[in-house]
């Protein structure tokens, strides 16, 4: 929830340049090492956007796997533990981590208000608190 | 009509800056400052309350506590004659930049040479989130069992310390010890792994020692030249 509610900030502040309008779906990367479940995630932004002038927007997730590199065998297609393996599987050497830990709003889809006196694009809402991620 | 707007910015940029600020003003400071995570009950005020026993004699020591409601865990550092501040979160399941921020604000914690966060319960969410701190600690109690590396393998992978707690209980349960330090290695081989227990006073004194020498190497780093 608390990572929606920053996608929802970064959003109306990427919207607020193109004028009053309102936002139809934005495209967020979310990587495997972020713990953030892509489900939930689209979950939580109809709740924070209930409601407000974006609300039935929606969240598409670009899922990135995350991907490990080794200084002797290069990329590393095993997986343990939920892909959170540090150590060659190969030759026991330490993985670098190349990908995964992406938390991005890629781009958004906007429609401008058709008035340009109409509403603020801005959202204000009473508790920008999160209760989880 | 509808136009794509290209962003790409991070979701959590605002808390990420929040937390760089705060990370300068501790190195300014020469505060080491560490955010120790764990489940509920795994012994992370037991653990502070053992450490504070030994550190405030020769360092000026000072607590932040999450969690989701009552003052109890702050209230027990206190009673040692530490200063602490206890942040509710009413609800969240983790603390943010903002909130240490703000503690800082409102409560006389500093000056101090060592700042313990200790995050509310949860092995998940509070990984995610940067508070400026040094390093994170995570705590595992032989309570839990010994799967826990490898079912959070986050945290895991991110503490660069992993204190493994109550291990006086060690006789009385199936916890394979060699196991879980095998998993925790293999997620993160850089790691420290320290066996503790706050009872018997095991490993106390090698954790304080890890908390002293960090400080050291901090404040070497942040003194002027």
């Amino acid at each position: 929830m608390g990572i929606a509610l920053e996608i929802h900030r970064v959003c109306r502040d990427a919207a607020r340049q193109h004028g009053p309008g309102r936002i139809e779906s934005v495209r967020v990367a979310v990587g495997e090492l972020t713990a953030v479940e892509p489900e939930l995630l689209r979950f939580a932004w109809e709740a924070v956007v209930a409601g407000g002038r974006h609300a039935g927007s929606t969240l598409d997730v670009v899922w990135c796997p995350a991907t490990q590199l080794c200084s002797q065998c290069g990329d590393v297609k095993d997986r343990a533990a939920g892909s959170w393996l540090r150590i060659c599987p190969a030759c026991g050497r330490p993985l670098e981590v190349t990908g995964g830990d992406e938390l991005d709003v890629l781009e958004l889809r906007f429609t401008p208000d058709d008035d340009a006196g109409g509403a603020p694009a801005d959202d204000p809402r009473p508790n920008d608190r999160g209760d989880g991620p | 009509m509808t136009q794509v707007v290209t962003v790409r910015r991070r979701a959590l940029e605002a808390s990420e800056e929040r937390a760089q600020a705060l990370r300068r003003s501790f190195a300014d400071s020469g505060t080491l400052v560490v955010n120790i995570i764990s489940s509920p009950g795994s012994g992370k005020t037991t653990l502070l309350e053992a450490t504070l026993r030994r550190l405030t004699a020769g360092h000026r020591c000072a607590v932040i506590e999450g969690d989701v409601a009552t003052e109890r865990d702050a209230d027990r550092i206190r009673a040692l004659g530490v200063p602490a501040h206890q942040i509710l979160t009413g609800g969240a399941c983790h603390l943010d930049a903002r909130q240490i921020e703000a503690a800082l604000g409102t409560a006389r914690l500093l000056p101090a040479d060592i700042l313990f966060i200790e995050n509310v319960g949860n092995l998940i969410c509070p990984t995610t989130y940067d508070l400026g701190e040094d390093f994170k600690v995570a705590l595992l109690s032989v309570t839990e069992g010994d799967d826990k590396p490898f079912k959070y393998p986050a945290i895991f992978a991110r503490a660069e310390v992993t204190v493994i707690s109550k291990i006086d209980l060690l006789p009385h349960l199936p916890f394979d010890l060699a196991a879980v330090e095998e998993q925790l290695c293999s997620l993160n081989p850089h790691a420290t792994v320290l066996r503790t227990s706050a009872t018997t006073g095991a490993g106390i004194d090698a954790w304080c020692e890890l908390l002293t020498e960090r400080l050291g190497k901090k404040r070497l780093a942040s003194a002027p030249v």
